[in-house]
């Protein structure tokens, strides 16, 4: 720590966006930089905690935070690239689109704002690919065993990166024609710009993982071809069965999922050709169902495509403006969040449940909905809801994008193949080696846990590696 | 231990060894004490290769690091400890919610170490009771809660808010908060409208002896003696400089803005008898406080708790190495000092077997977080247990570890008056957490089938070695030497009966006290003329007393009372003087002369008849006007060493001085 008062002299710099009139008209990263000078002195608002909560309770990758701060203050970026590379494999994709979860449990911010974590890990894996400290490191020896990933998002590549530094033979099985998972195929280029993706993958191709691209497994190759040819197999497919909304009108044409839409912006960014209609929101109005981050990406979306007008409706209250005293910290706070793509001009609204979608022509028109309330638990957290008698209303939409979130793995395919277990929630169950009902077949990411977060799927991706590694007997 | 300088470690085989077995010493560090056996060389052979595995076989891919550690700072995978962000962050929302849900996920990741063992009660575990009793037949939680009280941190070191706070907290519950060595504003003397107090109950005594005056005393239920701080065991104290502002310089009686220092060793403290003339001191500075004596768990500690208690003392504390860690020096945090579960069985068991028990109470403090750890105390000997870095995790403390540099981020070890406005804790937080420890103890005593707390104390056959936790390392402890009790099962093993000051028969109490009441109630002059002899000891200051207690550091108009004594003066003549007192000693006086003066005139002169030249002898003693605030004094005369060490604010006259004078 190089300054004990940086905290209380220094105040926090976001680096903030490109201007919104500029933005909506690109597919660019809208988030800015902070000068390397400004970075210091954010840097130095690190307080090196005895117990630093980002670290320790924070960051699900337990990045050791207040080492690099403090190297960074110092201006000793390897030293910090070092340190930050032992506990994430991906700093440039957790820099751009984590949530931060270290933030909201950061010292500082118990009674202020807190470091800009996530802005120094972001700087220092840039500088690393800038200085060329990154490049190939193939492992100097090779184990001859063999390892087949199942599914190439932040699980499945944080695990082949792993598994291949370990020296194992690692091939990657991607059902898409690109590598990435949700990297590349849900997130947004403006929060994550895909040439950052393809760097990684690159660097990964160097040192030796083989990707197999456009291939379903389940579909394409048996579980028993691979049974028979690996000596490990890590299911990292992601959770991607999105809820529906069983309602009148559903299947009205311009009602669509949030990651049919997504996905084809994505493929369309980096030039992928696909098939089937193409679904686009220039000049329609749009209505986003689910007021999550998907439903932001996709207000974004809308809004770059030339949407005339956006609306984003949400079931749920409309959490307060600041930390919910129910989750104090360092709890994940429940509050507002206000992203950059609802900056760029979009209706919010609460409390609203979706009756029914009226059409014309088998075309969408309108969505009629409902005012509802709900009774509040002890802790502020919505427990039931009731709608409001009367307060039914019309919202004119011609395109309708359902991001209500999704219920789990995809079913079938794959996991009932193997014949895997699952749980209640019918994710695919690991025991604590993250191993499968069967053995030798071990899984993590989104299919274990549920639709989650990139850093959660990193951190899953890299202790199941650890622990395929002791189950090859590679035991250190 | 009290060692002020390097060379006295040499050869001094001060060090005690945790966990190594008997041959192992015998053979590498003969003569050095170990108590619970342990590993040997082929254990610590295995580790060494462990260590060598490791550092040859990185981890995959990563640049090849050195561990962090993790010793002073928390890092996930090194170095086990218990306070953690999840143990912080549900002690801090059981207690701030009053959940005993979540204070018992918080106890449990504390009482079961099997993953992750970081003290030896660790490895204990109760015995299985042939009869537990209904938990409604346990004693209530607000009985136990009475043997409670907060560790020793000083306002100065923690911020105003944080102490007061836990003052209120501690006088609500009926147990006893301390003041710490740093004095205290008498304004917190004062009861608040609603009834509560921030008085301390507990007036700390240190080497640093800052603020101590005759109020100070005068206002405490207990004097607590602070040989030495489990932490930091013969290391004395360090406020620095940055955190003395004008208010605590104003407490301290010192000046703002330099560090103030608390020397190891005390200067009136050179032995045993010593320490017996500073309890009788302190018992007459308040007649009505009992005397507590702080001891760090080491091995010989049960000796030194068997002098206290027969210099009558009326508590003795052992302090265990984990206490307090936050400002102490480095080195200290992680090598000094021992748990206390060695040092209250030591202290138990001599005590006990030297009939020495049931006159003194026995207190233990260091990282106390929960009712088991409390029971486990009891059982080991303890009637009372101090919390300290427990309670302060609760008032908002996180751990930060930067209580030296006055940059607390919450408020609670700071005297930045920005930070200090953070402070959240509040005494019903304190009080939520006592009431749940002292739950938790409760079920406890119902599965041991012990009713009252007073019947745990000294009952360590209820206690045995946990072998389900089977770690290499533990493997050969034997703690047999922890759990033993005196065979004769008639002595007693806690205190049953008062010390015997010696108050009545006290100068004061016949000589002085029945002939100034006039003075002390009504401010009238009295003068009185009273022969002294060299047994006589500390004089005037159970009077002192008494005038403390009605006005104050103020005391009473000038020479409102005085005495002209004719003869030899024993120790502590004029001791803690209160304000408006004069004495005029006529003849020579002992050591301890003026010690802690406090506004009272101290004059002393050779007799008229004397046939040697005054400024050519000594007519008093060593160690003159210890930690004196206020006052005057006059030797026409030489004095001995030591003259006048911490004194803040006398004026001395006087002839001629020994070595170390007015340091
Ligand atoms: C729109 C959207 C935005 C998001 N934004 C963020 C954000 O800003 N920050 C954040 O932290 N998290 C965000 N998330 C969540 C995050 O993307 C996921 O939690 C994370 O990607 C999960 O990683 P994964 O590796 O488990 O699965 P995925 O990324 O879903 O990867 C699974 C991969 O497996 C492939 N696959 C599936 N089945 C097969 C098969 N049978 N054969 C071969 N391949 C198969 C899939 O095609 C896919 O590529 C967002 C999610 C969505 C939907
Ligand atoms: S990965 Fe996320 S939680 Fe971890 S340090 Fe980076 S921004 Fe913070
Ligand atoms: S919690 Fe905040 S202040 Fe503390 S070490 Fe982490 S980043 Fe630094």
């Amino acid at each position: 720590m190089g300054n004990p008062k940086g905290f209380l002299e220094v105040g926090r710099k976001n680096p903030g966006y490109r201007p919104a009139e500029e933005r909506v008209k690109d597919y660019n990263e809208v988030e800015t930089h902070l000068s390397e000078a400004d970075l210091k002195k954010q840097a130095s608002r690190c307080m090196d905690c005895g117990i630093p909560f980002c670290h320790g309770c924070g960051c699900p990758v337990s990045n050791v935070i207040p080492e690099w701060n403090d190297l960074v203050y110092k201006g000793f970026w390897k030293e910090a690239l070092d340190i930050l590379r032992s506990t994430n494999n991906f700093p440039e994709f957790t820099g751009r689109i984590c949530p931060a979860l270290c933030e909201a449990s950061c010292t500082v911010g118990l009674n202020g704002d807190a470091v800009t974590i996530r802005q120094i890990e972001l700087e220092i894996i840039e500088k690393g690919y800038k200085e060329g400290y990154i490049k190939p490191e193939p492992p100097a020896v090779r184990t001859g065993k063999r390892i087949a990933v199942i599914g190439s998002g932040p699980a499945g590549l944080a695990a082949a990166d792993q598994l291949n530094k370990s020296g194992h033979s690692v091939t990657v099985f991607e059902r898409d024609l690109n590598v990435g998972g949700l990297l590349r195929y849900g997130i947004p280029d403006f929060k994550l710009d895909k040439k950052v993706v393809q760097r990684r993958v690159d660097l990964m191709v160097a040192e030796g993982v083989t990707f197999e691209t456009g291939v379903d497994v389940g579909t394409d190759l048996s579980a028993k071809y691979l049974t028979n040819r690996f000596d490990a197999i890590c299911i990292t497919t992601g959770a991607k069965a999105p809820r529906d909304l069983k309602t009148a009108g559903r299947e009205l044409e311009g009602v669509h999922f949030a990651m049919e839409f997504l996905w084809q912006q994505n493929c369309r960014v980096c030039g992928q050709v696909f098939e089937g209609e193409n679904i686009t929101a220039k000049g329609k109005k749009v209505l986003v169902i689910g007021g999550g981050d998907t439903g932001s990406d996709c207000v974004g979306t809308s809004n770059r495509h030339g949407a005339k007008a956006v609306t984003q409706i949400e079931i749920m209250p409309e959490p307060p403006e600041t930390r919910h005293p129910g989750t104090p910290w360092p709890l994940w706070p429940y509050q507002k969040r206000t992203s950059s793509s609802h900056k760029e001009g979009c209706t919010r609204m609460w409390n609203i449940a979706t009756k029914s979608i009226e059409g014309e022509n088998g075309k969408v028109k309108r969505v009629n909905a409902i005012k509802v309330e709900w009774e509040l638990g002890p802790t502020g957290a919505p427990l039931k809801m009731k709608e409001i008698p009367g307060s039914e209303f019309v919202i004119e939409a011609d395109l309708v994008l359902l991001a209500m979130g999704f219920t789990g793995p995809e079913q079938g395919g794959i996991i009932s193949q193997l014949g895997l277990e699952l749980d209640q929630r019918s994710n695919v169950k690991v025991n604590a080696d993250w191993m499968t009902s069967k053995p030798g077949v071990f899984a993590a990411g989104d299919v274990a846990s549920g639709a989650s977060l990139v850093v959660r799927a990193i951190a899953a991706g890299r202790k199941m590696a650890e622990n395929v590694d002791k189950y090859l007997g590679n035991n250190k | 231990m009290g060692i002020s300088t390097l060379r006295s470690y040499r050869g001094a085989q001060i060090f005690e060894a945790v966990g190594l077995a008997k041959d192992f010493i015998d053979d590498y560090f003969t003569g050095t004490a170990s108590r619970i056996n342990g590993i040997g060389v082929a254990e610590v052979a295995r580790e060494a290769e462990m260590r060598y595995k490791r550092a040859y076989a990185p981890a995959p891919g990563v640049p090849h690091l050195l561990d962090a550690g993790g010793q002073y700072h928390f890092r996930l995978g090194e170095e086990k400890h218990l306070w953690t962000p999840e143990t912080i962050t549900k002690l801090q929302f059981a207690t701030r919610n009053n959940d005993m849900k979540m204070y018992k996920e918080y106890a449990k990741y504390i009482n079961e170490q099997a993953e992750h063992l970081c003290t030896l009660r660790g490895l204990f575990k109760f015995k299985k009771a042939a009869q537990p009793v209904p938990i409604e037949e346990v004693e209530p939680a607000s009985e136990i809660m009475k043997h409670f009280v907060t560790g020793a941190m000083s306002f100065g070191s923690i911020s105003k808010e944080a102490h007061e706070t836990i003052a209120i907290a501690m006088n609500r519950i009926g147990g006893m908060s301390n003041s710490g060595e740093g004095g205290e504003d008498p304004e917190r003397y004062i009861r608040l409208p609603n009834g509560d107090s921030k008085c301390s109950a507990v007036k700390q005594i240190a080497s640093g002896r800052f603020g101590v005056t005759s109020e100070y005393l005068a206002s405490a239920r207990e004097l607590q003696i602070k040989i030495a701080q489990g932490a930091k065991p013969g290391e004395g104290g360090q406020l620095p400089g940055h955190k003395v502002d004008k208010f605590v310089a104003k407490v301290r009686h010192s000046t703002p803005g330099v560090t103030l220092i608390s020397p190891p060793p005390h200067h009136d403290i050179y032995s045993i008898e010593d320490l017996a003339q500073l309890i009788y001191d302190l018992k007459c500075s308040n007649t009505d406080a009992r005397i507590s004596v702080k001891l760090v768990s080491e091995v010989g500690v049960g000796t030194v708790a068997a002098g206290v208690s027969k210099g009558h003392a009326d508590m003795v504390l052992i302090s265990g190495h984990d206490g307090g860690t936050g400002a102490s020096p480095l080195t200290s945090i992680k090598h000094a000092g021992l748990p206390w579960e060695l040092g209250l069985a030591e202290t138990q068991q001599t005590l006990v077997l030297n009939y020495l028990r049931d006159r003194i109470r026995v207190q233990a403090d260091g990282q106390m977080k929960t009712g088991r750890d409390i029971v486990i105390g009891a059982l080991l000997g303890a009637e009372e247990f101090g919390f300290g870095t427990t309670t302060l995790v609760v008032l908002g403390c996180v751990m930060m570890r930067k209580c030296h540099s006055n940059t607390c981020p919450v408020g609670v070890a700071t005297q930045d008056p920005e930070l200090r406005k953070r402070f959240a804790g509040q005494p019903e937080h304190l009080i939520n957490f006592f009431r749940m420890i002292a739950e938790e103890a409760r079920e406890i005593m119902a599965e041991l089938g012990i009713r009252k707390f007073d019947d745990l104390v000294g009952r360590s056959d209820l206690l045995e070695m946990n072998k389900a936790i089977d770690f290499w390392k533990a493997r050969n402890l034997d703690f047999s030497a922890v759990f033993k009790r005196p065979d004769n099962p008639n002595l007693p093993v806690r205190r049953t009966k008062a010390q015997d000051h010696g108050i009545d028969k006290a100068y004061d109490t016949v000589n002085i006290l029945p002939k100034v009441q006039d003075a002390i109630e009504n401010k009238k002059k009295v003068t009185l003329e009273l022969p002294i002899h060299n047994v006589d000891r500390t004089v005037g200051t159970i009077t002192s007393y008494h005038v403390a207690k009605k006005y104050g550091n103020a005391g009473l108009p000038e020479d409102t009372l005085t005495i002209k004594f004719k003869g030899s003066a024993g120790q502590s003549f004029g001791a803690f003087l209160s304000h408006g007192m004069t004495f005029e000693l006529e003849g020579e006086s002992n050591d301890y002369l003026g010690k802690g003066l406090s506004g009272g005139k101290i004059i002393v002169r050779p007799p008229v008849n004397a046939s040697y030249n005054p400024s050519e002898n000594i007519i008093v003693g060593n160690v003159l006007l210890y930690g004196a605030t206020d006052g005057k004094i006059f030797i026409y005369g030489r004095a001995g060493e030591r003259f006048a060490i911490r004194n803040s604010g006398v004026t001395a006259v006087v002839e001629g001085l020994g070595d170390h004078g007015c340091e």
